[in-house]
């Protein structure tokens, strides 16, 4: 086994409180060895069931999806929280950890101030949609209320339509990386000064965090950044259709080496389209962000690729430097050559279910092996004896 | 208190990272994003750099006033608060010699270059390892550093082509769109690299032993895309695009409102809230219709559904439908511009999200801080430093040189 040499996390036991924003937050500390336990009612949090479902699920609370993805490597405790011997375990649990990490709203079974109302150093850390404080603190918000107001919706679709959410719910995921990220480093001086901290993250900040340089272009320039990218994206830099598919072109002047390659690309095949690109408007970077020069260079492209495949089009973008790739489907990346070569795809451990899964592999590679996929996501109370027989006083506190 | 020293009442400047020091060659928009949380918390961020070659994002402005130069770009400074600047010409043989001794003073060496750029430089990561046995390398690669597509050129919206982001994100029954931005430079991979070096950090504390990060920034994207990946996997089943509305809950969508593009994010997450809702818009019609009192009877009358918030969205305002659906715990958002969430979102101005920093070129302008407190407090910003402007700072106060020998490199073109 591999536990004999040290992980990052090793030494750390982190409170998992959380249900929506939260778990890809612990997960992460969970893969590099942090002990992950999830502290949830008798049979399980809601979030448990939160579909898509698997298919053919045996135990409804192991049957979501997400969840499936999001607690890998974690491990699940019950307690009642409404009652004082509950109250009590929990009071304990956080008394052995170093972080607990917690999400208001419905399942929480604690408040914020009775977890710094226990003593120690350590750091809590709370994911809301809204932060703690503000008139927006008690908001109900969701992925698609927090990309809207988070900035991010009104920078995506076309111009003239609505504003449009990213897929994958990337609120969770946004909000999250930013709480391990400064959970970690909060850990790091709590650890080394004996202090503790309390991190308060906001996942409509954490969205607007990531609007590329659009506060930027208000505040200095008067500009506000629009969908569609009018005047501001090259009319190259797009999804186009191709034979079996769709494949993403960025070919701006400012990228020289993938337009004089597209341009190259195009006089070798004789594509009667060149002579177009090559007449002095296509030299007008401004005029290129039009949308009547979008529309122009999308019908002469995909007439260029309308024979030829995502794969064909990897291998030149490959041979002639463009920056060109594969619109990937879901269902593509399993076969993607880059991914299969670098093994990028684990198998999640057998859980209960018995279902063998694929999931995403690690985020980065590190040069030992330090990030493991060693447990499926743990049943409800799955390590109820294994945690509180650990630890003398809940077990006694327990009377179960 | 402990860690901070407070300039005013709302911020603080940790030093949580004091004493580590990254020589970082990371450039453009994800990797300097990374590095910058660090600055932000205290690590010394020696940012490498080349007057000859400069950072894109310094000649990409956006700029004050719109005038531009390497020293005015907006984009340039929101990435990289309270780091210094070193201009050196990394291809004068002679600069290599300069930069080994830094890197024996570092902990962490950074870069964002494609596969093999780092070698050609003659700081690929076993030449550096032979120098600093201990370096933590992070490498930021976008399809990582090895395999048959390795060498494919990109940018932030390549990495959203071929994780499968571009695919999923668009009108639904339409072509794929992607996010209007390179969002996986902004978000997925400079924290998730961010997460491994403080990892890498701890490993190094425990052990004695760096590491080396190899992150591909498409592996790091798939990720963020875990959700339906997972979906996939589990089912056999790519579910088709979904533009802004749920397979699960209904309404759920961006609904117009008064003024021009106008718009506020309508989601209905239980029936309860359906029932609310419906108080709200009064319409006692689909209220009392009980196909419709569960979001799969919703789900499949969506355009009867959806025809009903509209028809009352379209004559509000966007912030009116927000406050007022949320008063009745309805999951409501405006769709905020980012002239909107400068100047008139309350949440993030009580918050004081936005800070002011000062700049003897870009003057004072407004940031985003990271988007969380810490002990109740902003971590402040550290303005973002000047082409070069660190080059005798660095030179002579961590590698101890004369300033003669400064000059000397200048006058060599080492130092730029």
């Amino acid at each position: 086994m591999t536990a004999a040499s040290p992980r990052p996390y090793s030494e750390t036991r982190i409170l998992d409180l959380t249900h929506e924003l939260g778990p890809y937050c612990t997960r992460l500390f969970a893969d590099l060895g942090a002990e992950v336990i999830r502290v949830e009612r008798p049979g399980g949090n809601a979030d448990r069931s939160r579909p898509p479902l698997m298919p053919d699920a045996a135990r409804s609370d192991i049957a979501g999806i997400p969840f499936a993805f999001l607690n890998a490597n974690k491990k699940s405790v019950t307690l009642d929280a409404t009652t004082p011997s509950g109250r009590a375990v929990m009071h304990d649990l956080i008394a052995s950890a170093q972080v607990v990490v917690w999400e208001p709203g419905a399942g929480t079974a604690i408040s914020l101030a009775d977890i710094l109302a226990v003593p120690g150093a350590r750091v809590v850390t709370s994911i809301s949609h809204f932060g703690l404080t503000g008139p927006y603190a008690h908001f109900v918000g969701c992925d698609l209320v927090d990309q809207a107001l988070g900035g991010i919706a009104y920078l995506s679709g076309e111009a003239g339509r609505p504003p449009l959410r990213l897929a994958g719910e990337q609120s969770i995921f946004v909000a999250s990386l930013y709480a391990a990220a400064a959970t970690a480093l909060a850990l790091w001086h709590s650890e080394s000064h004996g202090v503790g901290h309390v991190i308060d993250v906001s996942a409509q900040e954490a969205i607007a965090h990531s609007l590329q340089n659009a506060p930027q272009a208000w505040d200095l320039e008067g500009h506000v950044s629009m969908r569609g990218g009018e005047g501001i994206r090259d009319a190259t830099e797009n999804a186009f259709r191709c034979k079996d598919g769709h494949v993403f072109l960025a070919a701006p002047l400012a990228l020289t080496a993938s337009w004089t390659g597209l341009l190259g690309w195009m006089k070798e095949e004789g594509f009667d389209g060149l002579q177009t690109l090559l007449e002095p408007e296509w030299a007008d970077r401004p005029l290129r962000t039009t949308a009547a020069m979008k529309h122009r260079f999308r019908a002469l492209f995909e007439r260029f690729v309308a024979g030829r495949t995502k794969a064909e089009l990897s291998a030149e973008a490959l041979r002639r430097k463009l920056v060109m790739a594969p619109v990937s489907r879901i269902a593509d990346l399993p076969a993607d050559p880059q991914l299969v070569f670098r093994n990028y795809f684990q198998t999640l451990p057998k859980s209960a279910s018995g279902r063998d899964i694929a999931i995403p592999g690690a985020p980065y590679r590190l040069s030992e092996p330090l990030w493991q996929l060693n447990r499926a996501a743990p049943g409800a109370g799955e390590h109820n004896a294994a945690v509180f027989g650990s630890s003398p006083a809940p077990m006694r506190r327990t009377g179960a | 208190m402990s860690g901070r020293t407070t300039k005013e009442n709302q911020q603080m400047y940790p030093d949580f990272l004091n004493g580590i020091r990254f020589v970082d060659l990371t450039w453009a928009g994800a990797g300097p994003f990374s590095t910058k949380l660090f600055s932000d918390f205290g690590a010394d961020v020696i940012k490498v750099e080349s007057r000859s070659r400069p950072d894109p994002v310094r000649i990409g402005g956006p700029f004050r006033n719109k005038v531009a130069g390497i020293n005015r770009s907006g984009y340039f400074a929101s990435r990289n608060t309270g780091k210094r600047s070193l201009a050196m010409n990394l291809k004068n043989p002679k600069s290599l010699a300069t930069l080994f001794e830094l890197i024996r003073k570092a902990d962490v060496v950074s870069n964002n270059f494609g596969p093999g750029a780092m070698e050609r430089l003659g700081l690929g990561y076993e030449a550096v390892k032979a120098i600093k046995p201990d370096i933590i390398y992070l490498a930021m690669p976008m399809y990582g550093e090895t395999g048959p597509l390795a060498n494919l050129t990109g940018v932030g919206m390549t990495i959203s082509a071929v994780s499968g982001l571009m695919w999923q994100t668009g009108y639904q029954g339409e072509e794929p769109l992607g996010p209007g931005t390179h969002f996986p430079d902004h978000a997925a991979n400079p924290y998730h690299a961010a997460f491994a070096v403080i990892a890498a950090l701890r490993h190094r504390r425990t052990t004695g032993r760096g590491l080396k990060i190899d992150l591909s920034q498409v592996e790091s994207t798939i990720n963020c895309m875990g959700l339906p990946v997972t979906e996939y996997m589990a089912t056999g089943v790519e579910r088709e695009r979904l533009g802004n509305r749920s397979a699960f809950h209904a309404p759920h969508n961006i609904f117009r409102c008064a003024g021009a593009d106008s718009w506020c994010a309508v989601a209905v997450l239980s029936d309860a809230q359906w029932q609310s809702l419906c108080a709200v818009i009064g319409e006692t019609g689909i209220a009392t219709d009980s196909t419709l009192a569960t979001a799969m009877g919703r789900l499949a009358q969506i355009d009867r559904v959806e025809a009903a918030v509209s028809a009352w969205t379209a004559g509000r305002e966007a912030s009116e439908v927000m406050m007022t659906l949320q008063a009745q715990g309805v999951s409501a958002g405006l769709v905020a511009s980012s002239r909107y969430l400068m100047e008139e979102d309350a949440q993030l101005a009580q918050r004081h999200y936005w800070q002011s920093v000062d700049h003897p070129e870009i003057g004072e302008s407004r940031f985003t801080s990271p988007p969380f407190t810490v002990d109740g407090e902003r971590v402040g910003l550290k303005r973002p430093p000047l082409l070069g402007e660190h080059n005798d700072d660095v030179l002579q106060g961590i590698l101890g040189y004369s300033p003669e020998r400064v000059q000397a490199l200048r006058a060599e073109g080492v130092l730029e």
